[in-house]
């Protein structure tokens, strides 16, 4: 693992690429350090962090840092080299995935800076652990982000389209709330919404197993389930849309650490979240090389 | 060294290895000979684990590929027909990059990389930019990385690839010198380039092997059949075939063009397997037809590999001018 992160770590110093990742964010957060702490005369710093993540830090940095962490090396043919070296798929993979994530707490450690000068001017001290519950969150959703990056990363050898699509789901995954909000929240339209899941399960399963008596009669059970559910207790079906968006939203997470509440479960959400799509990514290399 | 069973690779429909069996001894240096698109590229990147088979199993020095990943793939050193090499990185980062992901001792590192390079000639680039450099470099820079960590097998797909005539004939060198230390593999759709290095040769097409043998073997075990003789006699043809019609032996008398002024280039057969050469030179003399040139029509490898891999327009240009020089 340690070679291919070091490899990583100085590519992006040799290709401007970390330069140029560095330079933005520190322009972005600088900017809402202004609008939040500098103009308003205010200590919380977590606003401008919450500010930054949702304006443009994640949906343009990230993308910057993970378009060519695989697509790059799918497009140069070095991932022959990377692959038939004895390395594991888990090394190469944690290996990018840390050479990223260390950049972006470079990016995050030069920040520190705006509340260590504002504390210079708290008379009645800075709000410390809203701050350093801020300072999670924000690189909580980092490790999220990086790990979205790098699964569609390796599903494309064009490092653009790997950027855009990048930014496209990102972009989502902020806007989450808002979009949660225009979702029915009729029961009727939440069995649909359950059904549609359960099918896109089955579907999940015939397509990994090619088995079709098995994901028929999952797709049966689950609908069954569901509408049987549905016909004894409507109620448990309301607004089931609204409540599974903000259940799969960073952002909401995010602002309850930025008032210094560091939920456990939030935390394991985050971190098993970037688990999930590293994992993913692993496995679709896996799959490229054994099917 | 290397065991490869029944192995298949089908994409979609297509399929680009036919269930392919052979196996390398230690030491050997074994070409692959086939057009392109005949699924030489497929069995080297399934060789070394780079993609999978549909089917079959690939041993190296006894480690499964699949099974046993690292164990097997730290016995391969391998110049895909890319060489995978970073722009950004000068060659000496390079292959100590290389050096690190095969997990090389830092002790004897500084040692082998001097070697290697010496070995493949790139000592004096050494401090330079790889996207800097002509593509003859960035082969051999590829190939430094295949040797590094002193793997007991080295792959090779396509090396001679873009080279010039004198880096081929350097190249050529090298894999001499390679196959005295390591187990060689290497493909290549140029016979001259199999027959001059290679103790062992497999014709592969549409993903089978279709021929295997020495270079030498191949050619005299396919072309033992045809038993014909071309000669160039300074007689008009109607002379010759004058003169032919006392000798019962020579039973196929095939009129060729014209090369020289006032000669007459002709292509003899006699029954299968009869040697006919001494009654075209009795013949000859006693008719004083000068026999300028005899010489049997034995196939090139080339012809050889062309009429194997099943082109029709080849096997029949194949004998006409068949010089065999």
């Amino acid at each position: 693992m340690i070679p291919i992160y070091m490899k990583e770590l100085r590519a992006y110093f040799t290709q401007m690429v970390g330069y140029a990742f560095l330079a933005f964010m520190l322009f972005l957060v600088g900017m809402m350090f202004s609008f939040n702490n500098v103009f308003p005369q205010s200590g919380r710093f977590g606003d401008t962090l919450m500010a930054a993540s949702t304006s443009f830090m994640f949906f343009i940095l990230v993308p910057i840092l993970t378009m060519r962490l695989f697509s790059e090396e799918t497009k140069h043919k070095t991932d022959q080299l990377l692959f038939t070296s004895p390395l594991s798929v888990a090394q190469i993979v944690l290996g990018k995935f840390f050479a990223a994530f260390s950049l972006f707490l470079i990016g995050v450690g030069l920040t520190v800076l705006f509340p260590v000068i504002t504390s210079r001017y708290a008379d009645q001290g800075l709000p410390v652990s809203q701050i350093v519950g801020s300072y999670v969150g924000f690189i909580l959703i980092g490790v999220c982000c990086i790990a979205v990056g790098m699964f569609i990363s390796v599903l494309t050898d064009n490092q653009i389209i790997a950027a855009v699509a990048t930014f496209a789901t990102v972009w989502v995954m902020f806007v989450m709330d808002a979009l949660a909000m225009t979702m029915p929240v009729s029961a009727g339209a939440s069995l649909l919404f359950v059904a549609l899941v359960i099918l896109a399960v089955a579907g999940v399963w015939y397509y990994s197993t090619r088995h079709w008596l098995s994901s028929a009669v999952l797709a049966f059970i689950g609908v069954a389930v569901a509408v049987g559910l549905y016909l004894h207790n409507n109620l448990i079906y309301d607004a089931i849309i609204v409540r599974a968006m903000l259940w799969f939203s960073l952002y909401t997470r995010f602002g309850v650490m930025s008032l210094g509440i560091l939920n456990l479960a939030d935390i394991v959400y985050y971190l098993s979240f970037g688990a999930l799509f590293t994992y993913l990514t692993m496995n679709v290399i896996e799959k490229r090389r054994w099917r | 060294m290397i065991e490869v069973k029944n192995l298949t690779k089908r994409y979609g429909h297509h399929t680009a290895v036919n269930d392919l069996s052979f196996s390398i001894n230690a030491g050997e240096i074994v070409g692959f000979l086939g057009p392109n698109g005949a699924g030489k590229t497929t069995t080297m990147n399934i060789m070394t684990g780079f993609i999978a088979a549909t089917k079959g199993d690939v041993m190296i020095n006894g480690f499964d590929i699949v099974a046993e990943p690292e164990q097997a793939k730290a016995q391969i050193g391998y110049l895909p027909d890319t060489p995978p090499v970073y722009g950004d990185m000068r060659v000496d980062e390079y292959l100590s990059f290389v050096a690190d992901i095969k997990g090389v001792k830092r002790t004897s590192r500084k040692e082998m990389l001097e070697k290697i390079k010496q070995q493949v000639h790139i000592n004096d680039v050494s401090r330079r930019l790889i996207k800097n450099l002509s593509r003859g470099y960035r082969q051999r820079v590829g190939l430094a990385q295949a040797m590094v960590g002193n793997p007991r097998v080295i792959i090779m797909d396509e090396p001679t690839i873009g080279l010039d005539p004198k880096q081929i004939i350097e190249m050529r060198e090298v894999v001499k010198a390679l196959g005295k230390k390591h187990t060689v593999i290497l493909s290549s759709h140029i016979m001259q380039e199999v027959s001059a290095v290679c103790d062992r040769v497999m014709i592969i097409n549409k993903g089978r092997i279709v021929a295997q043998g020495t270079p030498e073997n191949l050619s005299a075990e396919l072309t033992k059949s045809s038993g014909k003789i071309q000669v160039r006699i300074k007689a008009d043809p109607t002379q010759i075939r004058e003169a032919l019609k006392e000798y019962a032996v020579i039973r196929h008398i095939n009129v060729l063009d014209s090369r020289e002024a006032g000669t007459t280039d002709l292509e003899l057969a006699g029954d299968e397997g009869a040697d006919i050469r001494e009654a075209i030179f009795r013949c000859m003399a006693k008719h004083s037809l000068p026999l300028l040139l005899m010489k049997s029509m034995d196939l090139s490898l080339e012809e050889v590999f062309l009429r194997l891999t099943g082109d029709m327009r080849a096997e029949a240009t194949g004998y006409k001018g068949g010089d065999s020089e």
